[in-house]
């Protein structure tokens, strides 16, 4: 790595560079080879280690206490002492006023933590490695978290700090955004690297290709599969938050067999109560709601589930895996009233077991057994897991929420691949994401919800995902006709 | 070298590291944790809670040798051993209600107001003797096992109905059982004998008969250890084999995930506070039934808290419950024999909170060990996998 | 001392004696090794176990007897009592000491196993043997005496008892003391309260519930309150002072005990109830050979209870109190005990 310079990693979930991270910052330690900073090598035992050698970083889960101050959160464990006891909160003022300053940070000192957004959090904690005299960052996945216009302030600071003589290691699997800050950029795939390259002379879809080490598949769906039946019909869906404000207000579609219907939407316009008032885990007026022309609007979730609905969950650490369960107690999980799982009351282990064996098989999960817990697993692997349990028992309706999100390219592609196999074989899909080139590229038909609304109807055919972008903010809606 | 210790090193590829490579494997995590790891765990924690009370016992003057000296000794005498298993069989059942709340997130601090209420209400039917010989054991434990889901239940439906934290309605509802179990005893229950209250005693015919399981004294094991067992067992089975275990398990590692996969969840607090509450309800047979017969004023107190602490001490494992509840049993139980030589029964609670503390401390070193350890694997595999397939074409 | 028991021994209680008492262990001369097993508080509860102990120390001293004392653990079973007894006879001590009705039940079976050995039991008469002495008290006549001072001193005719634990031991106090007010002022005003229920024993040894519980009192318009409450009595007498109101100790003369010297001006007069003096002549009987088994009752008669003039207080009414006394002694007048 060049000093002054931004330099990305990219990899696959699971390539190393999570390791190669740790390994970096003293929370682990190599089996060989050594590393060097500013020519000498060094040994990191523990992060206070490598925050000695100058090297900081910047988690991807902020690590931030809500109720305290931005100051007293970047001094938190490095307070400056005045007479030895008393904390010297000017002098903590003073220097955080200059590092943010120096790099043009624009930090309030004395705002609680919890007043600020995302974009503001993590800058505050770019701050706080700084403030303990960082010259090296490393920033996991930081654009993570962030939407679109933070990104671009993230970069400009990024570029500020740089232009200061810091040097940023940049870790991600966003290529474009790569492509965009980076000045150099190393590949890894399965824990080496495979790859030095200029982001000048690269593409994203040839950095893709580094990166999973074949061609790249893409998410268009070739020829349509649509059918005439209708599996899932809505009417006149409204959900209404404690104030009594309508946050999904009169949302209809019908969805066919074979369909995949995507909605786009910026995050926070209702795509999130609307996938949970489908699946009975959020309570909601309804005019109509027929499953395969049966009304479902009394069901409760287990009886939706069990009349076919596959469920992929937004958030699948909280809503779709029991992280501290082996991964065959993860295959039972929603599905723990049906076969293979059960036999009456009493749990088929060996069915169950057997049936964990093949999805592992069938979805490519990668895992030492099926006894491994699913914390253990890489966000990808655990996604496949879940399409893979998704898919058993022949939904005729999978709500897939953000399904990629998260998830290697590998990974990626080979849901993509899943989910167009299943909608072949009949399967109707309800697909959400903010991934606008795969809703274009699965969906069959697009929807554009804003405000709880859906406000346009999108023919993904012929449209662009500029286009798309701004009928999602309400801009473009006539231009998206 | 077995085949794991083979995957791990064709997984860590490192060659050439040989046997060595096994221990260090081993200590590294590159291998998962084999039983005999885990064991050691509460083990050494048993060892380094006996040092500390060592520590305790030289500052207050005491040998800590002829300290344990004697608690071998008075351990091992075929008396002491019956009464610990006889006290031991209470405490595990009393544990197993409160596992079951755990399992779940549900504390169930109750568990001791739920076993004495039971206790009196089954203490007074049983004395009452409508049904002859087996048949009252039989209305006495379905008695308690009612009173006890019932009084649990109410914690249960506050929870579901009210938003009440189960910790707070159940300390409450400790405090209502002691003042309805007096009420109960002195208005309508209990007879005076002497100065003790007691309820009128269960006819000899129906009386849990004890057995001679150990050689060389008279004391005899309590019948409830059977039933102590098998509750075990049921634990178990119910907790891993039953879907309704299942969905216990899953929503107490994630209410979330349980509401996502269709489980009901208000109804499993209120399913689950009533299973604890059965299970508590027994927690006072042993001496109802196999010792004194009646409910006094004596009847022993605190069982519930016992309970939670040997819960924690047997991390809601059916065996290693089990072993906690011996382990306290004895510690309680060696109270007198300390005192004959001269070391103050307080010495005792030290070394129960002390084995708790370390116990607790080295389950979650090993835990945060395994979890990092399975990491790891899980991560070799994933770059190991593409090596063997080449290997293989 | 040993006289005023002796006598009482043969009062009008059944005394099974035995003559057999003296055949075995302890003949006089040789040391005693005395056991004790203390209920839940044990030595240092400033109430009926530090009695008991103060008994067993004046044995220590005067008959240069040995002791073992072991103390209990809140909330065991009887099988632990029984355990804690036996291993005291087990181990050689011979006589053996349980205070407390708790030992009721374990005496009972322990007893028969060691048939050598002389077991007394402070405040039971339920269990009975050849070789169990009870020590038993009428609490209820001492506290009459002390309800006839409440009810003479009583300015606003309305008194208070506050009793440590809801267990008929304690009922015993409350019972003798409604009727001794009443049979000086018909018409006077009793109220009575119970700082816990059985089997939480708090009650004894809580004195913040004591100062609550006589506050109450006061506030509802009682001015002297009679406790019979244990550790937590330090809080009723507390209470009192602040409501500068009266007081009534129980089971030793409180009013002279140093630990309550602060509050001492508002303790009257206290129901003395004489264990340590009961575990003496046990012991002392024991020293010379002459233990007798079954109950021995101490009452008025056998001044196993009585009234403490500590402080002058009641002075002026001693006489008064007295003539209660003589017709309890005499059975004119028959004490209620629950």
């Amino acid at each position: 790595m060049t000093k002054g310079q931004i330099h990305a990693i990219v990899g696959e979930n699971g390539a190393g560079k999570s390791t190669l991270m740790k390994i970096l910052y003293g929370m682990q330690r190599p089996d060989e080879g050594e590393i060097r900073v500013d020519g000498k090598p060094v040994v990191f035992h523990t992060p206070a280690d490598a925050i000695a050698a100058g090297i900081g970083m910047v988690h991807q889960h902020f690590m931030l206490a809500d109720n305290l101050t931005v100051l007293e959160n970047v001094i938190l464990g490095s307070e400056p002492r005045r007479g030895g006891v008393a904390i010297d909160f000017r002098a903590a003022r003073k220097k955080i006023k200059e590092i943010s300053d120096a790099y043009g940070l624009a930090i309030r000192p004395d705002v609680p933590v919890e007043e600020l957004g995302v974009g503001d959090r993590q800058r505050v904690e770019i701050l706080k490695v700084l403030y303990r005299g960082a010259r090296i960052l490393i920033l996991d996945e930081p654009t993570a978290v962030l939407v679109p216009h933070e990104v671009d302030e993230l970069f400009e600071n990024l570029r500020g700090l740089v232009r200061e003589g810091l040097t940023i290691l940049f870790i991600s699997h966003k290529l474009d955004e790569v492509l965009r800050v980076a000045d150099a950029i190393t590949v890894i795939r399965r824990g080496t690297t495979v790859a030095s390259v200029d982001p000048r002379d690269m593409t994203a879809r040839h950095l893709a290709e580094l990166m999973v080490g074949s061609e790249l598949p893409s998410p268009e769906t070739r020829e349509s599969t649509v059918t005439d039946s209708v599996v899932l019909s809505v009417g006149d869906l409204t959900v209404r938050d404690i104030d009594g404000r309508a946050i999904v207000d009169g949302v209809g579609f019908d969805i066919h067999r074979g369909e995949v219907l995507g909605i786009a939407g910026v995050e926070g316009n209702g795509q999130a109560e609307l996938v949970e008032a489908l699946m009975g885990i959020r309570p909601c007026t309804v005019g109509s709601l027929t499953l395969d022309g049966k009304d479902i609007t009394g069901w409760s979730t287990l009886k939706r589930r069990e009349g076919g609905i596959g469920y992929i969950p937004e958030d699948r650490h909280r809503h779709g895996l029991l992280l501290e369960a082996p991964l065959w107690e993860n295959r039972i999980l929603g599905h723990q009233t049906r076969r293979p799982n059960v036999k009456g009351i009493w749990i088929d282990r060996t069915a169950a077991r057997d049936d964990t064996q093949r999805i592992v098989e069938a979805y490519d999960v990668r895992t030492p057994g099926i006894d491994t817990a699913a914390a253990a697993l890489s966000g990808g692997n655990q996604q496949k897991l879940i399409v893979g349990r998704e898919m058993s028992g022949d939904p005729v309706l999978l709500i897939a929420s953000h399904p990629t999100r998260g998830v290697d390219v590998g990974a990626q592609a080979a849901i993509w691949d899943h989910l167009r196999a299943a909608r072949a074989a009949g399967l109707a899909v309800l697909l959400i994401s903010a991934d606008l080139d795969e809703l274009i590229g699965l969906s069959d038909s697009l929807k554009v919800i804003l405000r709880g609304r859906i406000v346009a109807d999108v023919d993904p055919a012929n449209v662009t995902p500029e286009q798309l972008g701004s009928a999602m903010t309400g801009a473009g809606e006539a231009a998206a006709q | 070298m077995s085949e794991r210790d083979e995957a791990a090193e064709r997984g860590g590829g490192r060659p050439g590291a040989g046997g060595a490579g096994g221990f260090r494997d081993r200590l590294l995590g590159r291998v998962r944790l084999s039983g005999w790891l885990a064991l050691a765990a509460p083990l050494l924690a048993v060892l380094f809670a006996a040092l500390i009370t060592s520590v305790v016992l030289l500052i207050a003057g005491s040998s800590p040798l002829a300290a344990f000296d004697t608690l071998v000794e008075y351990g091992s005498q075929p008396r002491t051993m019956a009464v610990i298993l006889n006290n031991a069989t209470m405490y595990y059942i009393s544990a197993l209600a409160v596992a079951v709340g755990f399992r779940m997130n549900l504390f169930n601090i109750g568990v001791d107001g739920q076993y004495r209420l039971a206790a009196v209400v089954a203490a007074g039917v049983g004395g009452a003797a409508l049904l002859p010989g087996v048949l009252n054991i039989v209305l006495v434990l379905v008695v308690a096992v009612l009173v006890g889901a019932l009084w649990a239940g109410i914690a249960g439906l506050l929870k579901v109905k009210r938003g009440v934290s189960e910790v707070i309605a159940t300390i409450m509802l400790n405090a209502i059982a002691t003042g309805l179990a007096s009420w109960l005893m002195s208005n309508h229950l209990g007879v005076l004998t002497g100065n003790d209250l007691a309820t009128r005693p269960i006819p000899e015919g129906s009386r849990m008969p004890g057995m001679e399981l150990i050689a060389g004294t008279p004391k005899l094991v309590n019948g409830f250890l059977v039933v102590a067992i098998i509750l075990g067992i049921a634990y178990y089975v119910l907790l891993n084999r039953t879907r309704f275990g299942f969905e216990l398990r899953a929503t107490g590692m994630s209410e979330p995930a349980a509401l996502a996969s269709g489980i009901g969840v208000k109804r499993m607090v209120v399913t689950t506070m009533v299973v604890s509450g059965a299970v508590a309800g027994l927690a006072g047979m042993p001496e109802l039934l196999g010792e004194t017969y009646k409910y006094s004023n004596n009847f022993p107190a605190g069982l519930g808290f016992d309970g939670i602490a040997i819960a924690l001490l047997g991390r809601n494992n059916p065996v290693g419950m089990a072993l906690g509840a011996l382990l306290w049993s004895f510690l309680g139980n060696s109270s007198d024999s300390l005192q004959m030589i001269n070391i103050s029964k307080e010495t005792v609670d030290i070394m129960k909170g002390v084995t708790v503390l370390s116990v607790i401390i080295a389950y979650e070193l090993v835990h945060r060990y395994r979890i990092i350890a399975e990491q790891r694997r899980a991560g070799q595999e994933t770059a190991a996998s593409p090596a063997a397939e080449g290997a293989a074409a | 001392m040993l006289m005023a028991a002796a006598a009482c021994g043969s009062g009008d209680d059944t005394s099974t004696a035995t003559s057999e008492a003296s055949s075995s262990a302890a003949p006089g001369g040789a040391a005693l090794k005395v056991g004790l097993a203390y209920d839940i508080g044990g030595r240092g509860d400033g109430s009926f176990n530090d009695a008991a102990a103060r008994g067993l120390d004046q044995a220590v001293s005067e008959l240069k007897a040995e002791k073992k004392e072991l103390e209990a653990a809140a909330g065991e079973t009887d099988a632990q009592k029984e355990e804690r007894i036996r291993l005291l006879a087990s181990n050689g001590y011979n006589p053996v000491i349980a205070v407390g009705f708790a030992y009721s039940e374990p005496l009972k079976k322990v007893a028969p196993e060691f048939p050598d050995v002389k077991f007394a039991i402070v405040d039971d008469d339920a269990a009975t043997g050849e070789n169990i002495s009870n020590l038993v008290f009428s609490e209820e006549q001492g506290s009459f005496l002390v309800g006839v001072a409440a009810a003479i001193k009583s300015k606003k005719d309305s008194i208070g008892f506050v009793g440590g634990v809801d267990v008929p031991l304690i009922h015993k106090f409350q019972a003798g003391f409604e009727a001794g007010a009443k049979a000086v002022k018909p018409d006077i005003k009793v109220q009575s309260k119970y700082l816990t229920q059985p089997p939480d024993f708090a009650g004894f040894n809580d004195p913040a519930k004591g100062k609550t519980a006589a506050q109450g009192m006061f506030d509802s318009g009682a001015d002297v309150v009679y406790q019979a409450a244990g550790g937590s009595g330090s809080g009723v007498f507390e209470a009192a002072k602040a409501a500068g109101a009266m007081a009534i100790g129980v089971d030793s003369d409180q009013a002279a005990l140093p630990a309550y010297a602060d509050v001492k001006d508002v303790i009257i007069t206290s129901m003395i109830k004489k264990i340590d003096v009961a575990v003496f002549d046990f012991l002392k009987r024991a020293s010379e050979g002459t233990v007798q088994a079954g109950k021995t009752v101490y009452d008025l008669k056998a001044d196993g209870v009585g009234y403490s003039t500590t402080g002058g207080k009641i002075d002026d009414i001693t006489s008064q109190i007295d003539e209660y006394k003589q017709k309890i002694i005499n059975g004119e007048i028959t004490v209620p005990s629950s």
